[in-house]
């Protein structure tokens, strides 16, 4: 493979002295909520570093630099040595979650300036009096309408009344709005009124974040187009605030490799497109562990797998089918459809700061209301009342006060037990253990139920899948939970606690475009499909010039969202690679009804199948150092024992510690595993084995 | 209180029989065929015990969730004994006169049986895409008795010890206009049904028969418990109130709808006496109709947040006299019969507001703006158009009504105005929220919508199933009811109001339909509006001065 000017790999000789003095420092950041995780892979020697420092919520960018500094002096290399700076955050995701987001105008066709707040009508609380309270991103005063139209094959209805123009944009202008989203029906088809309206808006104010729907998500349904428009114009003054002081510091620094962000596809991005396309990176912070778990499956040759993220509050279960990590052309933020690629993301609000409690009817609930990091759970000692699902992990001997994460706190058992005896076991009159057992029972029973419906909506069986978790919470949960899936293998990542970083690590750059046309799939249209075709593909190579990328690292792939006749959505299908003609047809057609037939068990072959939207994915690789990690080293250390609740009742159980398994020798359940991150908990019936490359995988013994 | 059962058990098979409905749930949209089940979602399923007793739903429409009980308990008393129901067997009607609501919907059930023991019933509720009668899709607005609404299916067998009963089913697909369609839906929904017979089997296979029977009783005793808790809370007594449906197209004037609601302890009856004679035109109810209303008012105004099952029903009691709008007599029509659904959910809600007055808001929109177009374009193609539209919640004591959001006995979703003029030879001009729309109030009602579009073949015919233009949305505690709702196509500069029940009004190209949908009720006297928020509705242009 042709190798460019940012790429660095096993192709220079580390005996060179030349290549030694080149940059071949790669680094991952991963800006969290609380720590910034931070790895690295020295190309020269293939060898791997990791290290975790204080989120710095202020100014995250101090943070980054931060860790970086800190790297720099633990594991000695120069800054001159980075040779590519990549980076996940959450700074968009908080932003709109806190609605810490500047004053925004809308404008759009006259007639429509209430699509955004009209939405699309259903509501998930059904038998609720009190109305939900929705988000309003932009208030109705602040919302325009333009006069002119385009009609939905995108001819010009009504020609844009330039003297009415002037008055909306006044109106604009003087409403104090510091960015602007255009949107106007059908602007998907036919872009020219909402660029004629941009330049004449940012004439008047140049110094406005302007934001075109034809440009950040041009796809037919206007209110999803509309809401993602919305959002990239308020976040783009965000992002590029953020994006200013990062560089400022990283020049402070002397810092000059280029730096990428992740998006919600898991694909990269230059800097200045993101400020261009913030929207992109609301998913960028989960999508990190989806990278990297779809690496670790290659690498287990484990096709199938589901990752799943168990943190302090959330559950994150995300799925990698035949290799490849899945991705739906809409998500959510907040209640509002965010349209743009990103990768499939099943969320539920169940992790360790669950609290368990008995309800009004007199019935033991745990979650989704977490203690979450303030108070915490009882144990933490910070002033939590309400009994944990962490509480109840202590409890049971899972985990063990000692060293619980690395011994850095130190735990309150006696507080934890207190809470449960008073809040949960005298109420509903059980003994602790059991009430404790309970509480983990019927939480272990909602992570295994969002598991099945992420995979049971795609026609998929859980039975044919590897369990793969990698939050701080989940090691004590994973194999109860497979367990109840039918699942047979359950895979822990080596190092569970940068797990996200790593996967940045591997990140290639990624443009995701597209263009809806509604066509019959027939040889009639061949001739618009080949022009949407280059369309794409022509802007895709230029945005990968603009990255700077060598023609050899660049790849384009196509996809259909296609349906039959008469559907309301569709099945994103991929396009087979060379020139489009008519037997790309029939097979992009079988295709579709394959998956057709597996996600809702039948097709249709007499049916028209239409076209709605054509999609161009355009990657840049980034040529991540492929040397094998470096080997396990085994501290060779003698298990200890202690009292664990497991299988249902007190067993004495060997502790290990992770680094003290030996690659390939198996440990059989039960067992306790620690690292300083997190604690598995390996069931009878279960054996652990640690590969070469130190991640352990766990099979479930087939029964006698 | 049946004997107690752990209640770490109680939560995970509670949670696992949800979860069976939600997977039958899954598989109607997975391998459904028409529009209406995969994209308005018009189905649901639920999980009954042996004794044919609702323990678990996916949550879906209020509307058919909250009747499925009636019809197995009538197919029961009167039909097909539980004890006839044998193994393998499927039972399904859509006799509206035997527990059903409408037509279009057909009700399914499977009994699961292990070790040649009943232990649970499977359900799954399809609307279907015509049902055959006198227009497409079961909703004939001249119909005057029910055999013009198209096929009635008794409860029978449809398939019988496994198999399946061709000529029956033959019989039924002989009848409707679509069998293709139809075909696909009702094998999906007998596939969902097995789906969960099995999941249910193996819920039994893991905690044994008896206890999920135990689990399953105790379930309603603790939702039963959950509602008296509620109802003990209010006051004893009889409070009344009134609300309207509009005429039914066919003869003219409003329909009263009058309910008494009795609490007394724990335990509390609706008597919808004083309601009007049942109406000519489709616009009725059956009792299972009104009862899964009343179900859903009371359940809703109890604030019950956690599992609704047939133990919230227990402390419920619903009559209404024979032959009124709330309990029509065969054979009158009942296709339309959302539109008292609706008003009879507002009316029981309404009575509770003089129990419970700040927790019930005043009347949302109260209606499904059902309205379709048959199309034909100049080379004589033929398309139908269905849309489907609503309005503004009604004020909280605590809160303005949300504007133009699904509310009360039903949920949808709306289709965008893109995806319309792609398909459709439909222009919009304007959709948009209606100013002035939210009835006044010290806390305001939701606003309405206004849908304007230009037709663009060369004619067609509108339908409109439309309700609320004279019977508005009513307000409370001095609030001012919500802007009722209008309908009207401008041809050449000249406006023609068209009535709530269109039937077939032709157009051509260049016409502009506009209808608007009516606004929530406000709360409480407009003179204690805070002056800032009577500024921001100014501002946000919700109310014109003036």
């Amino acid at each position: 493979m042709p190798r460019g000017k940012l790429t660095f790999g096993g192709i220079r000789n580390v005996k060179d002295p030349i290549a030694l003095s080149s940059p071949h420092i790669r680094i991952a950041v991963d800006i969290g909520g609380t720590f910034t995780d931070l790895e690295l892979r020295d190309g020269a020697t293939g060898a791997a570093h990791s290290l975790k420092s204080q989120t710095t919520p202020d100014d995250p960018a101090r943070g980054l630099c931060d860790a970086i500094a800190q790297a720099r002096d633990t594991f000695g290399f120069a800054n001159a040595d980075i040779d590519l700076i990549l980076h996940g955050t959450t700074i968009a995701t908080n932003a709109v979650l806190t609605r810490d987001l500047p004053e925004g105008a809308l404008i759009t066709t006259a007639g429509f300036e209430d699509v955004l707040e009209i939405g699309r009508h259903a509501r998930s609380d059904i038998y609720a009096l009190r109305g939900p309270d929705r988000t309003l991103l932009i208030p109705r005063r602040r919302r325009f309408g333009a006069p002119g139209r385009i009609g939905a094959a995108g001819q010009e209805v009504r020609p844009l009344d330039m003297a009415a123009l002037d008055v909306v944009i006044d109106r604009v202008a003087d409403s104090g709005a510091a960015a602007c989203a255009i949107c106007l029906l059908n602007a998907f088809v036919n872009p020219d009124h909402e660029i004629a309206i941009r330049d004449r808006l940012l004439a008047r104010c140049p110094g406005m974040a302007v934001s075109c729907s034809h440009d950040v998500s041009p796809e037919i349904r206007e209110f999803e187009r509309t809401a993602t428009t919305v959002l990239n114009a308020l976040l783009v003054p965000v992002i590029a605030r953020y994006v200013t002081a990062l560089r400022r510091r990283l020049a402070d620094e002397g810092i000059t490799a280029p730096v990428y962000l992740i998006q919600s596809n898991g694909g990269a991005i230059s800097l200045d497109m993101a400020v261009r396309a913030p929207v992109k990176l609301l998913l960028s912070g989960p999508s990190g562990g989806v990278l990297a778990a779809e690496r670790l499956a290659a690498a287990l040759n484990a096709p199938n797998v589901v990752g799943v993220d168990m943190g302090g509050t959330s559950y994150d279960v995300a799925v990698v089918a035949d290799g490849a990590r899945t991705v739906v052309t809409q998500g959510e933020i907040d209640g509002l459809p965010v349209r743009v690629p990103m990768v499939e993301m099943h969320t539920i609000g169940a992790g360790g700061g669950s609290i368990a409690f008995v309800d009004v009817s007199g019935r033991l609930q745990v979650g989704p209301r977490s203690a979450g990091a303030v108070p915490g759970p009882v144990c933490y000692g910070r002033g939590g009342t309400e009994p944990t699902v962490t509480d109840v992990n202590l409890i049971l001997g899972r985990l063990d006060a000692a060293t619980f994460l690395g011994g850095r706190f130190a735990l309150d058992l006696d507080g934890a037990r207190n809470a449960l005896q008073e809040r949960i076991a005298t109420p509903l009159n059980l003994d602790p253990d059991h009430a404790a057992a309970g509480i983990l029972a019927v939480v272990n029973a909602r992570l295994a139920a969002s598991i099945k419906f992420a995979l049971f909506a795609r026609g998929l069986d859980p039975r044919d899948f590897a369990l793969m978790s990698f939050g701080g919470a989940g090691g004590l949960h994973a194999i109860e939970v497979a367990q109840e899936l039918g699942i047979t293998r359950v895979i822990f990542p080596r190092d569970p606690s940068t797990f996200s970083a790593h996967g940045i690590l591997q990140s290639d750059i990624q443009h995701d475009l597209s263009r809806t046309a509604i066509l019959p799939l027939c040889a009639e249209s061949l001739p618009a499909l080949r022009q949407m075709a280059e369309d794409l593909r022509a802007r895709g190579a230029d945005l990968l010039k603009a990255d700077g990328l060598p023609a050899g690292a660049q790849g384009t792939s196509l996809s259909a969202d296609l349906r039959y006749r008469g559907q309301a959505f569709e099945l994103m299908t991929p396009v087979p690679h060379g020139p489009l003609t008519a037997e790309t047809l029939t097979d992009l057609r079988a295709r579709f009804e394959e998956l057709h037939r597996q996600r809702f068990s039948f097709d249709d072959p007499q049916e028209l199948v239409e076209l709605v939207t054509l999609r161009l994915t355009a990657t840049g690789g980034l040529d991540a150092p492929d040397a094998p990690p470096p080997p396990v080293a085994t501290a060779g250390q003698a298990p200890s024992r202690r009292r664990v609740h497991v299988n249902g009742a007190w067993q004495e159980v060997p502790v290990l510690r992770q680094d003290s398994l030996t690659p390939g020798t198996p440990v059989p359940g039960p067992a306790v595993i620690e690292q300083p991150y997190t604690t598995m908990l390996i069931s009878t019936g279960w054996t652990l084995t640690a590969t070469e490359s130190g991640d352990l995988i766990a099979r479930q013994e087939p029964a006698p | 209180m049946t004997d107690p059962v752990d209640p770490v058990l109680l939560e995970i098979v509670s949670a696992a029989l949800v979860s069976v409905a939600e997977e039958m749930s899954v598989t109607v949209w997975r391998t459904s065929r028409s529009t209406t089940v995969r994209e308005l979602l018009d189905y649901s399923t639920a999980v009954f015990d042996a004794q044919g007793r609702n323990v678990a739903q996916a949550a879906r429409m209020p509307v058919h969730l909250n009747s499925m009980e009636i019809c197995l308990q009538h197919i029961a008393a009167h039909h097909i004994p539980l004890d006839d129901w044998a193994m393998g067997d499927v039972i399904v009607t859509n006799d509206p006169y035997c527990g059903g609501q409408h037509l279009p919907d057909f009700i399914a059930f499977k009994p699961v049986f292990r070790d040649g023991v009943r232990i649970a019933i499977t359900c799954v509720l399809i609307h279907h895409v015509d049902v055959g009668g006198g227009a497409a899709g079961g909703y004939s607005p001249r119909a005057v008795e029910i055999f013009q609404e198209g096929l009635r299916l008794p409860p029978v067998r449809i398939v019988r010890a496994g198999k399946m009963q061709d000529d029956l089913f033959a019989t039924i697909l002989q009848n409707v206009r679509e069998p293709d369609t139809f075909r696909g839906d009702f094998l999906s929904q007998i596939a969902a049904l097995e789906v969960g017979a099995r999941a249910v089997r193996r819920l039994a296979d893991r905690y044994g028969a008896q206890a999920l029977a135990r689990i399953g009783a105790a379930l309603l005793d603790h939702a039963e418990h959950g509602m008296r808790a509620a109802l003990s809370a209010l006051p004893d007594g009889t409070y009344r109130a009134e609300d309207h449906v509009d005429g039914d197209g066919i003869e003219e004037g409003a329909k009263r709808i009058a309910v008494a609601i009795t609490i007394s302890g724990s335990d509390i009856a609706l008597d919808f006496t004083g309601t009007a004679d049942q109406a000519k035109g489709p616009i009725n109810a059956t009792l299972a109709t009104t009862t899964s209303a009343a179900y859903y008012a009371v359940i809703a105004a109890c604030g019950v947040t956690g599992t609704v099952n047939a133990g919230c029903y227990r402390p419920i009691s619903v009559t209404a006299p024979e032959g009124c709008l709330v309990n029509a007599a065969f054979p009158a029509p009942v296709s339309m019969r959302m539109l008292p659904g609706h008003k009879i959910a507002t009316c029981v809600l309404r009575a509770f507001a003089q129990v419970m007055p700040d927790r019930i808001p005043a009347s949302y929109y109260g209606t499904t703006f059902n309205h379709a177009v048959n199309i034909r374009h100049a080379d004589g193609r033929r398309q139908v158009y269905f849309d489907s539209e609503l309005g503004g919640w009604g004020a909280h004591p605590d809160a303005d009504g949300p504007n133009a959001l699904a509310a009360g006995f039903h949920n949808g979703q709306n289709t965008p105005v893109e995806m319309i003029e792609a398909l459709f030879p439909i222009r919009f001009t304007a959709y948009g929220l209606l100013p002035d729309s939210g009835g006044a109030g010290r806390t305001r009602g939701g606003l309405g919508l206004v849908r304007e579009w230009e037709f663009l073949a060369e004619s067609g015919l509108l339908n409109s199933a439309f309700d609320a233009f004279t019977s508005r949305p009513y307000g409370l505690d001095g609030g001012q009811p919500g802007r009722g709702g209008r309908l009207s196509v401008t041809r050449d500069g000249a406006t023609t109001p068209l009535p709530a029940k269109t039937n077939g009004h032709p157009l051509q190209a260049g016409d502009i339909v506009r209808m608007e949908t009516p606004g929530g009720g406000g709360h409480g006297d407009p003179a204690l509006r805070e002056p800032q928020a009577q500024a921001d509705d100014l501002l946000d242009g919700y109310v014109r001065g003036g």
